[in-house]
Parts: structure tokens; sequence; C-alpha cells
């Protein structure tokens, strides 16, 4: 377990290496220029460009602007071109907000997922598992902006809901009931169009487990024993197929961290994912570097837990 | 298992139960409208420092927190702010070989001089071998005409030369003038890495000497001494600012002049890297002789740099004693500045709130504030105005009509300040002809163009500037529509039509490619429609699109392409020297397309010097007209830019001229809706606005 757990780090180590020089370079390489003015500005001599150069290091050879971006992201001093602001404090100032939608989305698609799965199972091949059936893969086809469009169309046209940012702006809640309901409001929408994917997928892997795990032997003779049905559907049967969800929460995890551009920008949500989109849009190389760099870090971490809960919750694996 | 079962169904369960008591909750709480405006943007602001700031987002923000010494009033005319008034003047300085000289031209000046007022001459005085004219008006005209009086003890010319160093030039200059008294050297400037010298002798001797000084101080690398073409006189114009009294900071602190000096100083700091910075380049000193008095002297006439006092200042008292790296992380984040509202609050891709000023020195503000959010999609930000979530909105031109036709907005439609063109590369043989080109401006359909493309928001353009600019031409006629005479021209110019219907001339086919940049749907469309209107007169186009970088960085600045569909976004200055010079036509530099016209280059320089509204008016009048005639670019259209009001949200409450109130509906003024910003009322209420 612990020589696993090196090992891994120490490939992780690795990868984030290689990962950092290939986004810098991919980054780098595109044509454009992180300059804040427009490219055609009668405005703009060559002087001042030079003085801009010369400021955020972009007249040194790409190597060396590799390394000094490297060196300033461990020692903290990173800063954006775009707002010369350490890079961290961006990042950091995001997190927060990107974690909570993200971990809303994540319970939302989880429980709803169990239990319309577990719910479909419980009905294999009749008409309520049809239903269900039919509307997750419906879910899964629909593109998340469209859903999106149409659900911020018809709440706040024919509700006038606010439904913008992380919380109503220009009323003054009292108390700080209000104040939590309010977030939570904010933050339920965008969670639940990122969570629609998800609860479709997990719905349809339960179910699938759940349908397998009740041909196993075991099962029989559960039955056999003459054990009341629902004792051997939710104990015996669903304990066993509870995996599913472990894997669903490895593959959300990038998502988690890196948010969505798309969704936080129809709902001006004040994500990570608008941070990463903004700065490639505005060449911003040392925000872009970094936020790679520390996306980058946190899925490894977040793989190497989901592998760990792995052998936590089945004894069958073995970690070597 | 009953545990198990209620966990399953009842997490999701007690989770759409908390939103709908939250959806409950937010939508009892929605219903009241605070005293506040709310501006929606699709992009935050970058940063709330203006000299640092060069994106719109920012601009509109700074511009309700800060004042520059001037600014343009509702007619788009240079106003005081800051400053309550200003006045121009300059000093001239002819050079004579003795001072018997000097005194004998001013003689003879004195005794021809028939009209002082005509020639701006206030005073004039010999010190030594120089003569020295005090004109109330700054240019070369003038002081030309006077040294035309000074019979024959002619003046000795000087020469300038720019210097751009590899490292900080300090007293290098001073040092290489006292080395070389045969240069006679009378001025010298440095700044940073930049510096100048002036001097009296041959240019290219004193080139030869300073290069080599130079480059024996900092090496060759990046170093360059060039001659500029400069007045042949010391020529240093001069204007001076009459400081408002009384302004304070929002802090309390009194805005004095030493603010003015530290804002230009700021801008001049390497460290900084404001894009401002060549809007200042000609300044030669900023002194402030009182507290109230700003006087900046340039180093030769350059009429387009009093527009740069609009620029924001800058309070001294908190920033002189950070260095500029720390701004970022305070300053940058909540600003200080004079103007009607106050920096309160800025969370991040959110929004930034700015509160009433209740000490602002043109009176206290009706609003209790304004919030600028960041709405970054374009159609919840329009649902956000929609639901009156924010005031205003930016109708895109398929929009407008519908806002027009329904009562409960205001429609504010005015031109903007950029056009729309196609640039011929006039590097490619086959648009050398003039006739060409003529006829490619009959052939393509602009009115057409506007009906479809703008749903009729643009009115057809008559070239390099817009119609709401002080110095625009009104009399030059767009060449009109009309396919016949294109073939004609065509025909003339030796293009006749081929086999395939596309016209030849000596074995070459008149085909050729137009590219723009992809995700503009305007521009797309106007080369659909170009590639349309030109094989009905026999033409052969290819459409090409490229992502911005790389049209800008593959074709554009390497001057390497065909035809273009581009656009300019114009400021209110009438200098265009960077776009038509035959000087700027080199790889990066703005002259694009190749245009290279002497007269045109005369009219161009002419106008940066010129300090005469009337004589700029005629001068800029000229170089559209003949910008025009020679059709370097298709002047295609001006489109109109629209604002959409909810019309019972605002009202507006402002002093009149006499003291009185005036109380109207919120209108367009050529400095846009929003000039009137501080005056904005919400009617509900109205109690609380201030009373006459």
């Amino acid at each position: 377990m612990t020589s696993f757990i090196i090992r891994r780090l120490l490939i992780s180590v690795l990868l984030l290496f290689i990962i950092s020089v290939i986004s810098f370079f991919i980054i780098t390489l595109t044509p454009g220029s992180p300059y804040p003015w427009g490219e055609l500005n009668p405005k703009v001599s060559p002087e001042v460009k030079r003085v801009f150069r010369e400021k955020f290091h972009l007249d040194r050879p790409l190597t060396e602007q590799y390394t000094l971006i490297m060196r300033d992201l461990f020692s903290g001093r990173l800063r954006s071109i775009k707002d010369e602001r350490p890079v961290l404090e961006k990042i950091g100032e995001r997190l927060p907000a990107t974690l909570v939608l993200n971990l809303g989305a994540l319970a939302l698609s989880l429980s709803f997922g169990l239990m319309l799965g577990v719910y479909g199972a419980r009905h294999a091949g009749r008409l309520p598992d049809v239903v269900t059936s039919v509307l997750a893969f419906t879910f899964i086809a629909l593109p998340g902006f469209w859903i999106s469009y149409l659900m911020a169309i018809v709440l706040v046209n024919w509700a006038a809901v606010p439904i913008l940012g992380t919380h109503t702006i220009g009323v003054d809640f009292t108390n700080g009931l209000e104040v939590f309901l309010d977030g939570w409001w904010h933050i339920m929408l965008p969670a639940s169009i990122l969570a629609i994917g998800g609860i479709a997928v997990q719905s349809r892997f339960i179910r699938a487990s759940m349908i397998d795990t009740l041909r196993e032997d075991y099962i029989r003779t559960a039955r056999a024993k003459g054990l009341d049905e629902n004792a051997v559907f939710y104990r015996h049967a669903l304990r066993n197929s509870i995996r599913p969800l472990l894997t669903g929460v490895g593959m959300l995890l990038p998502t988690l961290i890196s948010g969505s551009v798309i969704i936080e920008s129809i709902f001006a949500y004040p994500g990570m994912g608008r941070l990463g989109y903004e700065a490639v849009l505005e060449r911003d190389y040392p925000t872009l570097v970094a936020l790679n760099f520390v996306t980058a870090a946190l899925v490894l971490g977040g793989n190497l837990l989901a592998d760990l809960l792995y052998a936590v919750v089945d004894p069958r694996v073995r970690l070597e | 298992m009953p545990r198990v079962r209620t966990l399953i169904v009842g997490i999701p369960l007690v989770l759409a139960a908390v939103t709908a008591v939250a959806l409950w909750v937010v939508l009892r709480a929605s219903a009241d409208k605070k005293n506040e405006m709310f501006i929606g943007s699709i992009a935050e602001p970058a940063t709330l420092n203006p000299i640092q700031a060069a994106d719109s987002a920012s601009s509109s923000v700074l511009g309700v927190i800060f004042n520059g010494l001037l600014k343009y009033d509702a007619d788009l005319h240079v106003a005081g702010d800051l400053a309550e008034r200003w006045t121009l003047s300059q000093r001239s300085t002819f050079f004579f070989a003795t001072p018997e000289n000097a005194m004998q031209a001013a003689a003879n000046m004195e005794t021809s001089l028939l009209d002082r007022e005509k020639l701006h001459l206030r005073q004039y005085r010999v010190e030594n071998n120089r003569l020295v004219l005090e004109l109330s008006l700054p240019g070369t005209a003038d002081s030309l005409a006077l040294a035309k009086l000074f019979g024959a003890a002619q003046p000795q010319p000087v020469a300038t030369l720019s210097i751009v160093a590899p490292k900080e030039l300090g007293d290098v200059l001073s040092e290489f003038s006292s080395l070389t008294p045969s240069a006679r050297i009378v001025r010298t400037w440095a700044i940073g890495n930049l510096g100048e010298i002036v001097f009296l002798g041959d240019s290219k001797v004193v080139q030869q000497h300073l290069q080599e000084f130079l480059t024996e101080k900092f090496g060759a690398e990046g170093l360059v001494v060039e001659s500029v073409a400069a007045p042949t006189f010391l020529a240093e114009p001069e204007v001076t600012f009459h400081l408002r009294e009384g302004v304070q900071w929002h802090d309390g602190t009194p805005f004095t002049a030493r603010d003015v000096k530290f804002t230009y100083d700021a801008i001049m700091d390497d460290r900084v890297a404001s894009p401002r910075k060549s809007d200042y380049e000609l300044v030669l000193s900023v002194e402030t002789p009182d507290d109230h008095t700003v006087r900046v002297v340039y180093r030769r006439p350059f009429s387009p740099a009093l527009e740069s006092w609009m620029m924001s200042i800058l309070p001294a008292h908190l920033l002189a004693h950070t260095p500029p790296d720390q701004w970022p992380l305070t300053f940058n984040r909540a600003p200080v500045g004079t103007g009607p509202f106050k920096f309160s609050e800025w969370k991040t891709n959110q929004f930034v709130r700015v509160v009433r000023n209740e000490d602002y020195f043109r009176g206290r503000p009706h609003l209790d504030g304004i919030v600028f959010r960041v709405l970054p999609d374009p159609l919840t930000l329009r649902l956000a105005f929609e639901t009156r979530q924010v005031d205003f909105w930016t109708a895109d031109p398929w929009a407008v009509g519908s806002f027009k036709m329904d009562p409960r907005f205001s429609v504010f439609t005015s031109p903007s300040n950029s056009y729309n063109y196609i640039g011929w590369n006039l590097r490619r043989p086959m648009f050398q002809d003039l006739r060409v080109r003529q006829a490619l401006a009959h052939a393509v359909n602009v009115e057409q163009m506007i009906r479809y493309v703008l749903y009729g928001y643009g009115t057809q353009s008559t070239g390099i500037f817009t119609p709401d600019m002080w110095f625009f031409n009104p009399h030059v006629r767009p060449l009109p529509f009309n396919p016949e005479k294109a073939r004609e021209l065509l025909d003339e110019a030796g293009w006749n039509l081929g086999p395939d219907g596309i016209r030849v001339k000596n074995g070459e086919r008149f085909a050729f490619t137009l590219i723009t940049n992809n995700g503009n749907a305007v521009r797309s469309d106007i080369a659909t429609l170009v590639q349309a209107d030109l094989k009905a007169v026999g033409i052969e186009v290819k459409v090409e699109m490229y992502e911005w970088a790389v049209f800008l960085k593959n074709f554009i600045t390497k001057g390497e392409f065909d035809a273009m569909v581009l656009g300019w976004a114009l400021g209110q200055g009438f200098d265009q020297f960077q776009i038509w010079h035959s000087s700027q036509t080199g790889p990066e530099q703005l002259n694009t397309v190749g245009y290279k016209n002497a007269k045109v280059d005369r009219l161009l320089e002419a106008v940066r010097e010129e300090f005469d509204r009337k004589k700029i008016i005629s001068l800029c009048g000229e170089l559209q007209q003949r910008i025009y005639d020679d059709q370097p670019y298709l002047f295609l259209f001006v489109p109109e830019g629209t604002s959409v009001m909810w019309k019972d949200a605002f009202r507006v409450r402002r002093p009149g001229p006499d003291g009185q109130w005036i109380d109207e509906p919120v209108t367009m003024t050529k400095a846009g809706w929003s000039y009137y910003l501080e005056w904005f009322y919400r009617p509900e209420y109205a109690k609380g606005a201030a009373q006459p």
C-alpha cells in the first residue's frame, strides 16, 4: 500500500512536469499576443510594445520564459499579464465558488442517479423502467447549454426570478438563513444543469450493475433461504452494485475543479472555467500555465484518492 | 431494509425541497428596486487604474470614478473638467550667427510687421544670438511667416536627432553636449531610454559623433539614432492649465497640481508599462508653478496632444510612495478618484459597485450608486435587461426593430466612430490602376449591404472620418452603385471579358482572394455580398476566413493579401498619420494596404501641427476628399450603435446654464446617452433627488 502510494506520487511529479512543459509551449506557440490593447491600435507606439514585452519577459527565448514562469509559480510571485495580480490569488478567489458549484452538481447526480437507477432496476422491463430509460437517454443526448437557455428563458421571463451570479444583487437579506437560501438557489440552477448528464449516466450504470448482480448465484441463494425480497434487493444486491458510483466520482473529479465555461458564462457564475477561457482569449500565459498546473495536480491527487477508496470499499481490489 | 430505502429516496427529496423553499425566498425578496443603476457588460474590467486600463469595460467604470483635466462636452467639443480653463501659447526661438544679426532680424521684422494679431505675435525679445518670439497660438505657420520678415539676417537652421537607447539614458546626453561644444547643442531631452537633441550645425557629422559616443556607452545593439522631421527653429508649444479649486479626492485630500505632475510621471515610468505613453512622448516638461497651475511644454507642435489631457488624474498622495508593482494588489482593485461616484466593492467576475460621492465638485449625484455587472453571455444579458436586472442593453441590429415598436422602451441610436471597409493591397499590380478601384466601388451595392447586413442601421461611408466628428467633410459624395459604369471603367483599363465570363488582361484573369477573420458575422456577410456583386461585372472573388490572430500575423501585418474586409474603430481625434502616411507601410505598421500619396503625406503632417480649429477643418476636409478620390479602400459603411433603456427607469435632472434645474427624459447627446450619468434619477426616488 505505502509503496503503491509512493510510486504513484513519483509518477505524478513526472507527469506534472510534462504537463507544464506541454501546456506552456502549446499556449505560447499559438498565434496571437497578450497585448491588452488591440493589435491594430494607432495609439500604441513600438516603444510602448517594447516596454510591455520587457516587463513580462516576452522578449526572452521561450525556454527562458518557461523557467521564469515556473520559478515564479513555485515562489508564489507569478503575476497575470492581464491585471498583474498574483496568479495564485486569482485562482484562489474562484476555487471556492467552483468547488461549491461542482460539489452541488456531484451531490445531485449521485443522489438522483442512485434513486433512479435503483428504481429502474427494481422495475426492470416494466413501464416505469422504460420511461426512466427513455428520459435518461434523452438527457444524455441533449446539450447542456440548450437546456440552460431554455431554463433561463422560462424562469426569468415567466417568473422573473434572478438566476445570475452567486446571489441576488440589489437586495439586502436580513437574516443568515435567507442569505444561505439565496446562495443555495443560485448554486442549484447551474448545478442541476451540470448534473443532468451525470444523473442520466449514473442511473444507467447503477441499473445495469444491479440487474447483473441480481442474476448472481448468491442472490439466488439468498432468495432460496426465504429472505424478504426487499432485504435481498437493498442489503445483498445494492451493496455489491455501488461501485459504479465511485467510478462516476472519479470521472467527475476533473470537472469538479476545472469548471465549465459554457454553464458558468450563461449563469454569470464566477468559476475557474471562465478564468481559463478568458486567459486563453487574452493569451495570459502565466495564468494559463498556473491554472493548468493546479488543475492537473488536483486531478492527479483526486485520481489517487479514488483508487485508494476502491480498495477500501471493495475488498477484492488489492493495491500493489 | 427500510433505512437504506428511505435514504435513497429521502436525500433527493430533501435537496429538491430546500431548493423550492430557496426559490420562494428569492422570489419574495427581489421585488423592490433600490436607488441604483445596473449596467451589464459582457467583459469584466481588467484593472481600475486609468493609466493601465485599455479595455472598454474598465473605461466605463473609470469614467464615473475619475476626472481628466479636460473632457468632451455633450457636443464633443473640448471642455474643462478638473481644469477650469486653459491657455495655449508657443515660444519660437531662432538662432543667428551673431547677436548683431539677431538684433537686425528683430528690427527688420518690427518695421515690416503690419498685423501682430493675425500672426498671433504677443511679444519678442533678443537674447544673445537668439530671437525669441512669444506667440498666442502654437504651430509652425505663423513663425515661418514672421521669419520671412527677418530680411537679410537669416537664422541658422536647427536639426533634431532622436535616440532610442538599450538602457536608461540618464545624463548621458548633457555629457555629450558638454563634450562637443562645436555641435552647438541647443536642447537635450531624455526620459527613460528615449532621448532627443536639437543642435545647430551639420546633422550628418553630429549624428556620427553621437552614434559613436553612445555605442561606447551602451553597445551597438538596440541603439537607434535617427534624424527627425522637425521645424528648422526651436518651436516649443505650451499649454497652461488653471485647475479648479476646492476639488477633493474621495478620501478628502485636496486635489492639486502635484497630482497632475505625478500622473504624467507615472505614465512615463517603464515599470508601469502604460499603453498611453505614446500620447506624451513629445512632452518636454511638466511644471507646477503653484498648487493650481500646470504648465506643459512640448518639444514641437503636435495638436492631437491637447486631447491626451482627458486622461484621468491619479492621486499622488496614495501612489507616490508605493512602487508601481504594488498598485495591482491595492489601488488597481480599489481606486480613489475625484469623480461623481466612489469605488465601493469589486466581486471578481460578478460586479463592481460604486456609490455616490456626496462632495462631488459639480454637485451631489442623485443615484445612490451604480452596479456594473459582468454578464458574459449575450443571451442572458438580454434576459437580464428584459427582466430589469440591468437597465441598459446594447442592441444588435436585428433586434432594434422590435424594441423600437415597443412603447415601454427608449431606443438611442447614433452613428459610431467606426467604419467597415475593403482594403485593396496596392502592392498588387491589379489594384494599382485607379480606374479599377473606382470600378470596384461602383460595382458593389453598399445600400443593399446596409439593408441586409445592418438591417438599415448604418450610413454609407465617405472616407476616413465618420459623420459625428467635428472635422468631418459632408461634401464628399459617395461613388454610387452603377455596374454599367464599373464595366466601362474595367474595359477602359484593359480588362476585357474572357471566354469564361471573367475579365482578362495580358493573359491574367481578374481573380483574387478576399480574406477576413472568422467569428464576425458582419464581415463574412460583407465578403459574401461583394463576391456576388463583383461576379456580375466579371471579377472572380475567392473568400477565405482565418482565426483573428492568424489573420493578422500571417496576412495583414506582413502585407501579404490581395484584399481584406476589416473595420476601424476610431477615437475622436483627427490624427490618422499611422494609418495613411507613406512612412507607415512596413510590416506591423498600420498602413496595411501600402497607400502612398505625397500630397496626403503633407496634409497628414500639417494637420498634426495645426492648432487653429478652422484650419484643422479645412485640412481634414481636403484629406478626406483626397483619400476618398484615391479609393485605397472601398469605404463601405458607418454602423449605428443602439442602446435600449426601459422608458420609465430614469429621468435626468441637471443644473442648467443659468443656475436653474432642467428636468428631462434621458436623451441622446453626441457624447452618448450616459453623458449626464451623475444627474440620472429613478422617478420612484424623485424626492431624494436634489432640488434647485
